[in-house]
């Protein structure tokens, strides 16, 4: 019983000496400037207002350096309010939501891989194992094209499948935030793997009739992170044209790029990815300060593209029998570690409090200058973010960010209920998150959300937004008719 | 896959898809089987429905596949998989939500031509089927196949495993679809049959037959070719034959004529024994399993010089002769719990009523079929008699599809 109990109190004064030590280094400021207040007005009312008065004109001034003084203030103050970048509004986002028609259970997906692999029954083994482990739920969908057995990816099924998700995912943004499609300044789509001529953007422009001066952008080839890249550039032409509005659309087309052949490597793309997609609205407009639900803070992008090994990790290539297929390598996780380590460094200094920032700088120093076998201190993210959207790349990326960034099931929650409502539906994966937090009524005003993405490439990508409004629970979106079931226990094995 | 074509290349261009419930039926929902649906597992219920290019306007694949999801929801036993319990190696449905298989074909004939043709074998190009295994827990139940003619009709062939229901049951079915396509809302679940447990020890039924353990591959071996085929009774006909031998019914006079027939043809080997299959008439619409009356029927006297009266209400029953082998069939698969395999239909020269089953009931956009016809896949030796209605406004034209044996 004592050394339980002497465990237990030691922890607990060890947890209060950190909560202490915090509190002093975060509040720093305040807790100077309050006595220097406190000294300063209890000096001013010791004076008297006659002795402020000839204190006032003992000073000497003239018209002349009056007049100097404040025009070098107001001319400070124009530079700095002028030199600040806009401030950038995400006014509203929607997801997709596939109808039931759509839906692909385990079972169904099992038998039309024997129907389809009839000759290779390893291959099929080997995809039974990854749904069993991979926490997809009985409710993902595929495209209408794939569900035929053999798959009919035509090009026109392709485009079909983007017309369906990107124009149902616009009208959902159009009602909830009643744009109007003339009042498009900027339009970013991106879609990794499908790019026809015209692009989608130019489809999403013939459909809904926007402006001959539309500053429209189509991204293609890259990965799972190019919605965080969309955002990226999104922010930077909202900060060159004022008073604008930009629609960013994300999606995956599937259709295409379902695999059809039998290597294992690339077979796992199909058992993940499922149809989906978000169209987010982001302004400069001051005017939507009032009613946008965030803001957006810092966007961080990291490119490991430079190293051969992260370059090949996430590889399109046609297989021995001309099938093409993603190939994933086997360091894929290790890969994204190390992506993930670098978007860390760079990001901590900007979100981190400055108690997590020293004690990462003295053990830095400390493991250079005295002993380099002193443990790297991980700052603890739960300090500087209320809610964290991890791309629900897989059950493995999801494990592996919880454990690196020491994160409770909670903060994972919403990444791993989107992996099984919707599966990984690539880019748009962390909208539907974001969702989720705002339907189970957790985003209040002030929070601070983290969006963590990864990318062929290799790419590990972030975005912070503050929230601007406490979100009320919506009664529309992707988890209306869902929301009340999550969150579930997502067994280690399924059994099918 | 294509599925090969032997001699007609009329129905082509197959597409295969699984259609299965829009909502999760949950993970450990299982669909039990009767004594009786056990003792029909090695039959199939084929049903085409023709229906002319009126009704079938603007009907797409598409448009069709969103209601079949609503349909599923109350269906979703239909879209499970065979699985063997264990250790006794029972086999029960595992509702899974796979699916029914759903074919889409196109054919070169016009819903008329199709009518006139002669070949009898020609249905079977309308019904996409597929017996049960070997693979027990990858084998659909049902299969869906939507065929579009040159004129613009289309049929509907469903195959349908007889241990789910009886052909009453795959009437109730179809007529469902049909209202999920007009109102987009389901109807409610069908009734399952009450499952009984029967401890009592019965006599062994007659209309059921021991054969040889099929495994997994759940298909009937015939000693003998088999082949369907079928005729037309006029209303002219069946007024005839009610007139002359008033106050029978069509059913057990037609039955009775066909029972001669064959003793006739079969000389020194004739049937005594019949089995006669009706539906019971203490269920109400709605119920989804094996509930139709099965009842055999023994002759003690010369069947091919009998009276056709006589004849009739022998097969009537109207003196109670004949039993109910129903709990009975139920008795002797339950004695080693359902691993013996049976044959209900063709064990005896079998006899099954389905003028009143509701085959005119279904309805595509207010119109209802221009012809039904059903058919059993799987029969013994001894062969199998249905009796149809004939499609409205004349609803007692009466067409039979017979099994019989080529001796």
């Amino acid at each position: 019983m004592p050394p339980i109990f002497t465990d237990f109190s030691a922890s607990c004064n060890l947890k209060y000496v950190k909560l202490g030590y915090q509190y002093l280094v975060n509040h720093i400021l305040a807790l100077i400037l309050v006595p220097v207040m406190v000294g300063v007005v209890v000096e001013v009312v010791r004076l008297g207002p006659e002795e402020i008065v000839n204190l006032w004109g003992s000073l000497h001034f003239d018209l002349v350096q009056v007049l100097c003084s404040s025009f070098v203030v107001i001319f400070v103050v124009t530079v700095y309010f002028m030199s600040k970048p806009r401030s950038i509004y995400l006014v509203d986002y929607s997801c997709y939501k596939p109808p039931v028609t759509c839906r692909v259970p385990f079972a169904t997906f099992m038998e039309h891989s024997r129907l389809n692999l009839r000759n290779n029954p390893k291959s099929v083994e080997f995809q039974m194992r990854i749904l069993e482990r991979s926490g997809l739920g009985e409710e993902t969908c595929l495209p209408p094209a794939i569900h035929y057995i053999p798959p009919t990816p035509t090009m026109e099924a392709a485009r079909g499948e983007a017309e369906l998700v990107i124009f149902s995912a616009m009208d959902s943004l159009f009602i909830k935030t009643g744009l109007k499609p003339k009042d498009i300044d900027i339009l970013i789509v991106n879609c990794s793997l499908f790019s026809p001529t015209p692009s989608l953007s130019a489809m999403v422009i013939n459909k809904y009739k926007l402006r001959s001066n539309i500053k429209s952008f189509n991204l293609s080839g890259m990965g799972c992170s190019a919605g965080l890249i969309s955002i990226d550039l999104a922010r930077d032409l909202l900060q060159v044209h004022p008073n604008s509005n930009a629609v960013v659309v994300s999606t995956e087309i599937i259709t295409p790029n379902y695999y059809q052949g039998k290597e294992r490597a690339m077979l796992l793309p199909n058992c993940l990815f499922r149809m989906g997609a978000a169209a987010i609205l982001l302004s400069n407009r001051r005017s939507e300060r009032w009613r946008a639900k965030y803001r957006l803070v810092h966007v961080v992008r990291t490119h490991k593209g430079a190293d051969d090994k992260a370059y090949r990790c996430v590889f399109e290539e046609e297989d021995k029998e001309g099938n093409v297929g993603i190939s994933l390598s086997k360091d894929l996780m290790a890969i994204a570690g190390d992506a993930l380590k670098s978007n860390i460094t760079t990001i901590g200094p900007l979100v981190l409090p400055a108690s997590e920032q020293i004690l990462f700088l003295l053990t830095l120093i400390g493991r250079k200058i005295f002993n380099p076998k002193w443990k790297p201190y991980i700052p603890d993210f739960k300090q500087a973010f209320e809610h964290f959207c991890i791309h629900a790349g897989g059950r493995a990326v999801i494990d592996e960010l919880q454990k690196n960034l020491q994160l409770s099931p909670e903060h994972v929650e919403a990444s791993r209920m989107t992996l099984h409502r919707f599966g990984n539906t690539s880019s748009s994966s962390l909208w539907y998150e974001m969702s989720y937090i705002e339907s189970k009524g957790r985003m209040k005003r002030g929070d601070r959300v983290w969006q963590i993405a990864f990318g062929s490439g290799f790419k590990c990508n972030s975005a912070v937004w503050k929230c601007n409004r406490t979100i009320k629970t919506p009664t529309d979106g992707p988890w209306a008719d869902c929301i009340e079931r999550y969150p579930v226990h997502i067994p280690e094995v399924v059994k099918l | 896959m294509v599925s090969p074509q032997q001699h007609h290349d009329h129905v082509y261009d197959l597409k295969l898809l699984s259609v299965g419930p829009g909502h999760v039926t949950g993970s450990d929902v299982v669909h039990d089987l009767t004594g009786l649906d056990l003792a029909m597992k090695l039959h199939y219920l084929k049903a085409v429905y023709l229906f002319s290019s009126h009704a079938a306007e603007g009907l797409t694949i598409m448009n069709m596949k969103e209601p079949m999801f609503c349909w599923c929801n109350d269906y979703f036993m239909t879209c499970g998989r065979i699985k063997r319990s264990e250790p006794s190696g029972r086999p029960y449905i595992k509702c899974n939500d796979c699916g029914i298989r759903v074919v889409e074909g196109v054919c070169d004939k016009t819903l008329d031509e199709w009518i006139e043709m002669e070949d009898g074998s020609r249905w079977n190009l309308l019904v996409y089927h597929r017996v049960i295994g070997p693979e027990l827990s990858f084998s659909p139940l049902v299969y869906l196949q939507v065929t579009w003619f040159k004129c613009g009709g289309i049929s509907l062939g469903i195959s349908w495993a007889h241990l789910l229901g009886d052909a009453f049951s795959v009437s109730d079915f179809v007529n469902n679809w049909g209202r999920c396509m007009a109102t987009l809302k389901a109807n409610g679940s069908p009734t399952v049959a009450p499952r009984s447990q029967t401890t009592v020890p019965k006599p062994q039924p007659l209309s059921a037959k021991q054969v040889n353990h099929v495994g997994d591959l759940w298909v009937i071996a015939n000693n003998c070719k088999m082949e369907t085929f079928s005729f037309n009774l006029t209303t002219q006909h069946l007024s005839n034959l009610e007139d002359e031998h008033n106050p029978v019914s069509a059913f057990n006079l037609i039955c009775a004529l066909i029972w001669r027939s064959i003793a006739k043809f079969r000389e020194g080997f004739e049937p005594q024994v019949v089995t006669v299959c009706r539906k019971d008439p203490n269920h109400d619409n709605n119920i989804l399993g094996n509930t139709q009356v099965i009842r055999s029927i023994k002759a003690d006297f010369s069947v091919v010089e009998s009276d056709l009266n006589k004849l009739a209400s022998l097969i009537a029953g109207d003196q109670n002769q004949g039993r109910d082998e129903r709990n009975m069939i139920e008795a002797s698969v339950e004695k080693d719990n359902g691993l013996t395999d049976y044959i209900i239909y063709g064990s005896n020269l079998t006899f099954v009523n389905l003028v009143n089953a509701g085959l005119y009931e279904m309805e595509l956009k207010g119109k209802k079929p221009r012809f039904a016809y059903y058919s059993i896949q799987g029969v013994g030796d001894e062969g199998a008699v249905l009796v149809l209605p004939g499609p409205p406004p004349q609803g007692s034209t009466v067409i039979m599809a017979a099994d019989e044996a080529i001796w």
